[in-house]
């Protein structure tokens, strides 16, 4: 241990590398992992906020956010009949593009009715729309273009009042924003259109009875609120996950380099040392222990400080772009700690065959 | 000084290849992320500049297709077809939704085309035909592939099932992919005739597209003429803008992780010469030339790095759509260019250590074995 250690500690820059090098491959795999966290937590934010516990979409529809949704007419008032519904919230919703500064900026526009719920869960300040053209804004959204209440905004070829902000409806893809349904009907060309019913069962009704005879229903796919949730998260996790494994893997390969570059460096460096250890009856396991020990320490201290940094750059990463939320799971934290034990011991192979094929005879005849 | 940059360069091996594959690897990640999405942009825009149209009319203020909604009284078609230097119209109905075959979901632009369509068609059919009648559907041949779907078989698409008749090619992105039932059956389903999404037409010969897209926002109320073209560039900036905050997180870090490899292997290889290094000292050799052999040593590990990151992602972009995957890689040359320029960068900074370790040594210390 003291010998890793000596060994280790004998040069500082060298050591302050090697360091620095996996705590940027453990920041990365944070970060990376914490975004893609709280890019889940973002794509179901409306689900996890609006009313109701069941979603009832078009037939063939189990997403919120991944495809456009019109009911049939007249299905609301045949919902609202069915046993065991309390409350009935229709919303007529779709993606629209904004063109906010020159910027294109995706909005999930959501058409409610302020008096039956569905729209914006936490105003901050302002008022609910009361009038076909005024809105409510995602308050980041507003704040990274410059918009405030009173100002208005042109959305496919009409003009827009904001008349309220809101909280907690911020996305890195898309924020949400709320109309009254009326205006989304005409946005749209869809007189009397709805895309979602959003449904309060009353209480002591079993939900899975509900929901079959809600599915009876012609022209309708009824789900639990979870289940959309998960059919969203699945179709984003299908986008990203591909690229973003990509990437963790780099960032495990470059931190796992560092640490086996530096080790192998410091092993090289002291091959007589080791040679003399062998000639005096040191077996290879202690030795390899010496090189896996020194490649444990730089990991490991190189994985706090990832650990830390990751919470450092995530916090600065969501001052300076609000549209990012980067969350840290603490089994994100123990699986970051891991990958630097695991890029120890990968790191430390290279040096131990170093070792092992070390002759011990070979110390003095240089 | 050059043959001595080589020289220390190449007598460790493993720890050039350490080097070399650090920043090859961070590169990479720069990279190949610029690639993705210049892929997205290119696979989402396929349709437009496939579709055989010079000009798009769309809902007044929808500027693009990707994740945007446009609806327009059907009698819109007519004032268009109206306007001078219009040879052709085609009406199209357009929504994201959903190719379902069983438990596997893909999410699709389905297209709703009429009958004998002229424009907007799938351009590149490898099996079947390339117009649905009612009750067919023709999907991409990479959803077919992967979903086990084959001409014949069936799809669920807004909630009923179609017959695949046609298989398109090259029409999958990373995000969607796109699918083509006819107009009637997408009028049924949605249950809003009398609607249309968007317009495709055709100028007449000798026609600029420019002008007559003037022409038709002019004379047509409550739309948004555009020519492919510029359709096109639009459609591309909402990738742009969606991805500029994210590749420059991603760069910046790439940057860091190529930094510190690069700084860190040619610091060890300086200080494992140090000794040669003060012998050239002491025979004279002056603190510059040191410098530009450090220098070079750097400038060698990062172009060599470069070269195999750039060819390790042109073989993914060439590998990953072999593999069945909806990914495409697109490597460009402003993206090459900026990973040159961050090469540099590299190179020039992780000198730095090892230059301040040169101008500190002492050549006398060399000859007392320190």
């Amino acid at each position: 241990m003291t010998l890793s250690r000596r060994n280790l500690f004998q040069d500082k820059t060298r050591l302050a590398l090697s360091v620095g090098g996996v705590a940027l491959a453990v920041m990365l795999i944070l970060v990376l992992n914490g975004f893609l966290d709280g890019m889940n937590r973002q794509i179901t934010l409306y689900l996890d906020r609006s009313p109701g516990s069941i979603v009832i979409a078009q037939k063939g529809v189990n997403n919120l956010l991944g495809a456009t949704s019109l009911l049939p007419s007249g299905i609301e008032y045949k919902v609202a009949s069915i046993r065991g519904v309390e409350e009935v919230v229709p919303i007529l919703s779709q993606f629209v593009i904004l063109d906010l500064h020159d910027k294109k900026q995706p909005a999930y526009l959501v058409g409610y009715e302020p008096a039956e719920g569905g729209g914006p869960w936490e105003i901050s300040s302002g008022l609910q729309p009361k009038r076909d053209r005024e809105v409510v804004f995602d308050r980041v959204l507003a704040v990274r273009h410059g918009l405030r209440i009173g100002d208005t905004f042109e959305l496919m070829g009409k003009d827009y009042t904001i008349v309220g902000l809101s909280n907690g409806t911020t996305s890195w893809m898309t924020s949400f924003f709320f109309v009254r349904k009326k205006a989304a009907e005409d946005l749209f060309s869809a007189p009397q259109a709805t895309s979602f019913l959003l449904v309060t069962l009353s209480k002591d009704v079993e939900p899975r009875e509900v929901l079959n005879r809600l599915n009876d229903l012609p022209g309708v796919n009824a789900l639990t609120k979870k289940e959309m949730a998960i059919n969203d998260l699945k179709l984003f996790a299908k986008v990203f996950s591909a690229p973003l494994k990509l990437m963790v893997a780099i960032a495990f390969l470059v931190g796992t380099m560092i640490v086996g570059m530096v080790i192998y460096t410091a092993t090289v460096e002291r091959q007589r040392e080791y040679g003399v250890l062998k000639a005096i009856g040191a077996a290879n396991r202690v030795l390899y222990q010496v090189v896996a020990v020194q490649a444990l320490l730089a990991a490991l201290t190189g994985a706090l400080i990832g650990v830390l940094m990751a919470y450092g750059v995530s916090q600065g990463i969501m001052v300076a772009r609000p549209q990012f939320l980067i969350v840290f799971d603490p089994s994100d934290v123990g699986r970051a700690l891991l990958a630097g034990i695991g890029m120890a011991l990968v790191a430390a192979l290279f040096p131990a065959r170093v070792v092992a094929g070390l002759a011990p005879a070979e110390v003095f005849r240089r | 000084m050059m043959r001595l940059a080589f020289r220390n360069l190449f007598q460790n091996k493993i720890r050039l290849a350490i080097s070399v594959g650090g920043v090859a690897l961070a590169l990479l990640l720069i990279l190949s992320l610029d690639a993705i999405f210049s892929g997205v942009e290119q696979r989402l825009t396929v349709y437009i500049n496939q579709s055989g149209a010079d000009v798009f009319v769309s809902q007044s203020g929808v500027r693009n297709m990707h994740m945007a909604s446009s609806s327009m009284p059907a009698s819109v078609e007519k004032k268009v077809k109206a306007v001078p230097g219009v040879e052709s119209v085609t009406p199209i109905l357009y929504l994201s939704n959903m190719v379902v075959v069983g438990d596997e979901r893909n999410l699709a632009y389905i297209i709703g085309l009429p009958e004998k369509a002229v424009m907007g068609k799938p351009w590149k059919v490898s099996v079947g035909r390339d117009q649905p009648e009612e009750g067919e559907a023709i999907i991409d041949r990479n959803i077919a592939d992967k979903s086990g779907v084959a001409l014949g078989d069936e799809v669920e698409i807004l909630g009923q099932d179609f017959e695949v008749v046609g298989l398109s090619e090259e029409m999958t992105s990373l995000v969607n992919s796109v699918a083509f039932i006819s107009l009637n059956d997408f009028e049924a389903l949605r249950g809003s005739p009398q609607v249309i999404s968007f317009l495709l037409v055709k100028v007449s010969a000798g026609e600029s597209p420019n002008t007559v897209a003037m022409r038709i926002e002019a004379r047509v109320r409550d739309v948004t003429a555009q020519t492919r073209e510029s359709f096109a560039g639009q459609e591309r900036q909402v990738i742009k803008d969606m991805s500029t905050d994210v590749i420059t997180i991603m760069n910046l870090i790439g940057f860091l992780i190529g930094l510190a490899v690069m700084a860190l292997t040619v610091y060890t290889a300086t200080l494992s010469r140090r000794a040669e290094y003060g012998v050239l000292k002491a025979l004279g050799a002056h603190n510059g030339h040191l410098y530009r052999a450090v220098l070079a040593q750097a400038l060698l590990s990062v172009a060599i790095g470069y070269a195999l990151g750039l060819a390790f992602t042109m073989l993914l972009s060439d590998l990953i759509p072999r593999m069945g995957l909806s990914l495409i890689l697109k490597v460009s040359g402003a993206s090459m260019l900026k990973v040159s320029g961050v090469s540099l960068i590299i190179a020039a900074v992780s000198a730095v250590l090892p230059i301040k370790q040169i101008s500190g040594l002492d050549p006398a210390m060399v000859f007392r074995g320190k």
